[in-house]
């Protein structure tokens, strides 16, 4: 070869340096080197000793222009990678929860219930022994209850017997030691919320992992993590070796560090700019960091699957992904497979590649017992049990999607978009999981039993604890978990006679005019409307009752005798009462008000009722409990507030005449729809057209809304008693019940009525019936049932029978 | 927090007794009103001198915690665990007379008012927990200017020493 071909070369060399330019990376150094040396080597002897200088000063001037920036480029990346480290916030979604079931001797809840709550709150079925398990053997339930940050401190994992008898708590017991008779249930994950990035973390710190864990990941994918600096050259060689004997990447010489390095800060590419950097970068975090903050983060960080577009980083979120179980409860082969699981999430996903990842982790079972981390017992046990994975899809955030909308809503109420998202804020809610399962499965059930064609129905449901205005269950479709109109908070519709009761509040607040014995007239009547036609309201049988008791009146839902009354206590008091009680009844006032003819959420019908149902204390509904940070330090808390409202007597009147629609009135199938008398109270509502159907019944423990409708809003051949009230009965006869009797204000006396007439009577009038009335408001004029000769005895001095 | 506890067991013992030696009168001299009085409904009337009921002993547990809570000076987590106490016993009158009395030693005179408003309302209405009832209304009236109301509720709350308003 003559000189021709040193030109080309050094052609060559020169087209090939604006390609490299300044940026002289090693792998660009490592292509020059493939052809440099054939130049330097085999073609040197030939070469003139001016080009040969040129070269050696060319060769000089590219290790120096390498050398230079190496220097800054090392710095640099050291820089960073301390920075990043301290720096690093991860963002953790902000978890939803649910209440937590207290369990205590005599609380009453069913069998299927509890299941239900223990299944929410991540409970499996297994061996006792294992936190996060339980065994139940008929009514006797073995519970090992996981450990939990409340907001008002933790409670470490617990161990305890009890048995279910007559839908009761009985003898409970705690195994391990002996302490409260109240335990908590930890509280179920009902979601996250507004998720701010694809990934999804639960922070463990190290020393909640379990110790196999710790070791087991050490042994698996660095052994000599404890005494290197970083790097581990000895690994890197074993490793070279190995891929080179199997002719492909079988195993990876990367220290956790150099993983980590890796998962925290470049990019995936496989380069060896790449490498080199993450070698740095080791090095820098070793230097600077101990081992425990490394094999933390570590262990919070490793990619370990996703969960639909989002990724599953760290062993917290792993275990609740995977099982369905905080970190701490694994067994020794769930531990295996996710430590597994590490070298290819997706390679060896346990649903997916099933053999494939039984493989990965009876290997690493294998790897667990070689290094002496389990004995051969245990190894043979764990080797022999099946998979058991129990994934926990995003499903949870759909299933609850109805209830964390509301949440979401209150908590955008108080706080900005920013400090809610990534912050890992712990949201401890009202919702309790059974009540839930229950209504969802009342309204689905209910509907289908009730409609005209399959699927032709929409319904919602609002169920509360009336005297806290806690939310217990939201369902705003038919079919639970599915995303999209959210009935129970949006669907605005017509309440119809729903809104009669508060016709009558307004009227029973003055005792000197109207007490339930007044006589209304249910009678044709024709109403003047500015600028529209007269209104003349009927009746939804169609016929006038004439003379009726209020009580009545209210009780059989008679629009005319209504209307009669509202008209002559005018529509602005109505309007007015009803922002009182904290609903915006709209600015339209026509007196079809009276009959309700206003559109409302069942939400707000639901925060019309509650003071009603709390014996005269209003308080605004609520879904949230507590707020905390991922500490369990709190944030914000949304306190029980109650307020009483003045006229106490006034609802004790009307919670009588409630009482007397569900016995006798319009919602009387009650009686036969539930399994016994749970004291209830209620009101149906029915519109125009049987568009709407609308039950709103309460209990001294709940207060539940039940709204039926085409979503269309046509005519659907619906009433409030044959299709909302099934649905109500349904909910309510699988709830617990404590029924304790309601206590009558202060103000309030009973006497004798001889029915229906406005009349005092004797308890001996063959009409009698007992009426409770505001102080002083009973009618004055008497039964001629009652005995003349009394008349004298009046003018005696009397006593009161205590 | 000064509760009268032993003073008032022997007083309203003797009004009880006072009560029960009163001759009963023939049921021919009650006037037409008097006849025409019913009592409040079966269920209802659980209510009524027993002013200790038998309590859940996981409530008593929780009230045993704010009250050392209390003492601790941590009113926050005396009131939190009176809450959780409440949602287990929503009408128990001790508990939230416990919380209304919480309540008042944090300056929130609203809620003190209305709890303690409520535990008279589902109380006993006599006896000691009926003059606390009124005591922390009267309280509670007094810092927010209401003097009018305050000295009605002293006034009722001498009541809570007699016999319980009639009822038959």
């Amino acid at each position: 070869m003559g000189p021709e071909n040193e030109v080309h070369c050094w052609k060559r060399w020169i087209d090939r340096k604006p390609e490299t330019g300044l940026t002289w990376t090693a792998a660009a150094w490592d292509r020059a080197k493939d052809w440099i040396s054939p130049v330097a080597d085999e073609f040197a002897p030939t070469i003139t000793p001016v080009l040969r200088r040129l070269f050696i000063t060319l060769l000089l001037f590219s290790a120096g222009l390498t050398l230079g920036l190496a220097g800054p480029w090392v710095w640099w990346l050291d820089r960073e990678a301390g920075m990043r480290f301290a720096e690093r916030q991860w963002t953790q979604n902000s978890r939803v929860y649910a209440r937590p079931l207290e369990l205590y001797d005599g609380l009453k809840i069913s069998l299927d219930d509890m299941l239900v709550e223990l299944d929410a709150a991540g409970l499996r079925s297994g061996d006792p022994a294992q936190p996060g398990r339980f065994r139940q053997s008929g009514q006797q339930l073995d519970l090992h209850l996981p450990g939990f940050v409340y907001g008002d401190g933790p409670e470490p994992a617990v161990r305890l017997s009890l048995s279910i008898e007559q839908d009761a708590v009985r003898h409970l017991q705690r195994i391990s030691a002996p302490g409260s008779g109240l335990v908590r249930v930890p509280p179920a994950e009902l979601g996250a919320l507004l998720p701010l990035d694809d990934n999804d973390r639960t922070l463990v710190a190290l020393v909640d992992f379990p110790p196999l864990l710790v070791a087991g990941i050490q042994a698996v994918e660095d052994r000599s993590f404890n005494h290197h600096h970083g790097i581990d050259p000895r690994g890197m060689i074993r490793a070279a070796w190995t891929n080179l004997r199997h002719g492909q990447v079988v195993q990876g010489g990367s220290t956790i560090t150099q993983q980590l390095v890796k998962n925290l800060f470049l990019s995936p590419d496989r380069s060896l700019v790449r490498k080199i950097n993450e070698a740095i970068m080791a090095i820098s975090l070793e230097r600077r960091y101990g081992k425990a903050a490394i094999l933390e983060a570590y262990l919070n960080e490793v990619y370990l699957g996703q969960d639909g577009p989002r990724a599953i980083h760290g062993f917290g979120r792993a275990s609740e992904h995977y099982f369905g179980l905080p970190v701490q409860a694994l067994a020794p082969e769930q531990i295996a497979l996710l430590v597994g699981m590490v070298r290819g999430a997706s390679w060896y996903h346990p649903v997916r590649n099933p053999q494939r990842a039984l493989d990965r982790r009876d290997r690493v079972l294998d790897i667990f017992l070689e290094t002496g981390l389990i004995d051969l017992a245990s190894h043979g046990d764990s080797t022999g049990r099946p998979l058991d994975v129990n994934i926990q899809r995003g499903q949870r955030s759909q299933r609850y999607g109805d209830f964390l909308e509301l949440v979401a809503r209150q908590l955008r109420r108080d706080y900005r978009e920013r400090d809610l998202s990534g912050t890992g804020l712990r949201i401890h809610t009202t919702l309790s999981p059974s009540a839930q399962r229950q209504a969802e499965r009342a309204l689905s059930q209910g509907l289908s039993q009730v409609e005209r064609q399959p699927g032709e129905l929409q319904g919602a449901i609002i169920l509360l604890e009336p005297t806290s205005g806690e939310i217990r269950a939201l369902v705003g479709d038919r079919q639970p978990g599915r995303r999209g109109f959210n009935r129970a908070l949006d669907a605005r519709r017509q309440v119809g006679s729903v809104i009669k009761p508060f016709v009558y509040l307004i009227a029973l607040a003055q005792p000197e005019r109207f007490h339930l014995a007044t006589t209304l007239h249910d009678e044709p009547l024709s109403i003047r409307v500015a600028g529209q036609e007269p209104w003349q309201p009927r009746n939804y049988d169609g016929t006038s009752h004439g003379q009726v008791p209020l009580m009545d009146a209210l009780a059989f839902s008679y629009n005319q005798a209504t209307v009669a009354l509202g008209q002559e206590l005018g529509l602005s008091g109505l309007f007015r009462l009803l922002r009182q009680l904290g609903v915006e009844p709209g600015s339209d006032p026509h007196p079809s008000a009276f009959l309700g003819a206003l559109d409302l959420t069942p939400l707000q019908v639901a925060q019309l009722y509650q003071p009603l149902a709390a014996e005269g204390y209003s308080t605004p509904l609520r879904a949230i409990n507590q707020v905390t940070d991922a500490r369990g330090s709190e944030i914000a808390r949304y306190p029980m507030r109650m307020r009483p409202i003045r006229d106490r007597e006034a609802l004790a009147l009307l919670d009588f005449a409630l009482r007397h629609a569900v016995t006798e009135g319009t919602a009387r199938s009650l009686s036969w729809r539930l399994p016994a008398d749970i004291g209830a109270r209620g009101k149906t509502g029915t519109t125009n057209d049987r568009r709407d159907a609308w039950f709103v019944g309460y209990t001294q423990d709940w207060l539940g809304v039940v709204w039926t409708g085409r979503d269309d809003n046509a005519p659907a051949g619906i009433s409030g008693s044959a299709t909302a009230l099934p649905v109500w009965a349904e909910l309510f006869s699988g709830l617990p019940v404590s029924a304790t009797g309601r206590s009558w204000p202060e103000g309030i006396e009973w006497y004798w009525i001889d029915w229906p007439s406005p009349l005092l009577a004797s308890e001996d009038c063959s009409n009698a019936r007992a009426l409770p009335f505001v102080a002083d408001s009973q009618p004055g004029l008497y039964s001629p049932c009652m005995d003349a000769r009394t008349e004298s005895a009046a003018r005696r001095a009397w006593w009161r029978r205590p | 927090m000064a509760r009268i506890h032993l003073s008032l067991v022997p007083i309203c013992s003797l009004l009880l007794v006072a009560c029960a030696t009163q001759p009963p009168a023939p049921v021919e001299d009650r006037s037409p009103v008097e006849q025409a009085r019913a009592s409040e409904p079966e269920p209802e009337a659980a209510r009524g001198l027993q002013v200790f009921p038998l309590r859940n002993p996981a409530v008593d547990e929780l009230i045993t915690a704010a009250e050392q809570a209390e003492r601790d000076g941590d009113l926050d987590r005396a009131a939190m665990l009176l809450e959780r106490a409440i949602r287990i016993e929503p009408r128990d009158p001790e508990l939230l007379q416990n919380m209304a009395e919480v309540r008042l030693a944090q300056g929130d005179w609203e809620q003190a008012e209305a709890n303690a408003s409520r535990s008279f309302d589902v109380g006993p209405r006599v006896g000691e927990l009926c003059q606390r009832n009124w005591r922390t209304m009267a309280l509670a009236r007094e810092r927010t200017g209401r003097h009018e109301e305050a000295h009605r509720a002293r006034e009722r709350m001498q009541d809570c020493r007699v016999e319980p308003p009639p009822r038959f």
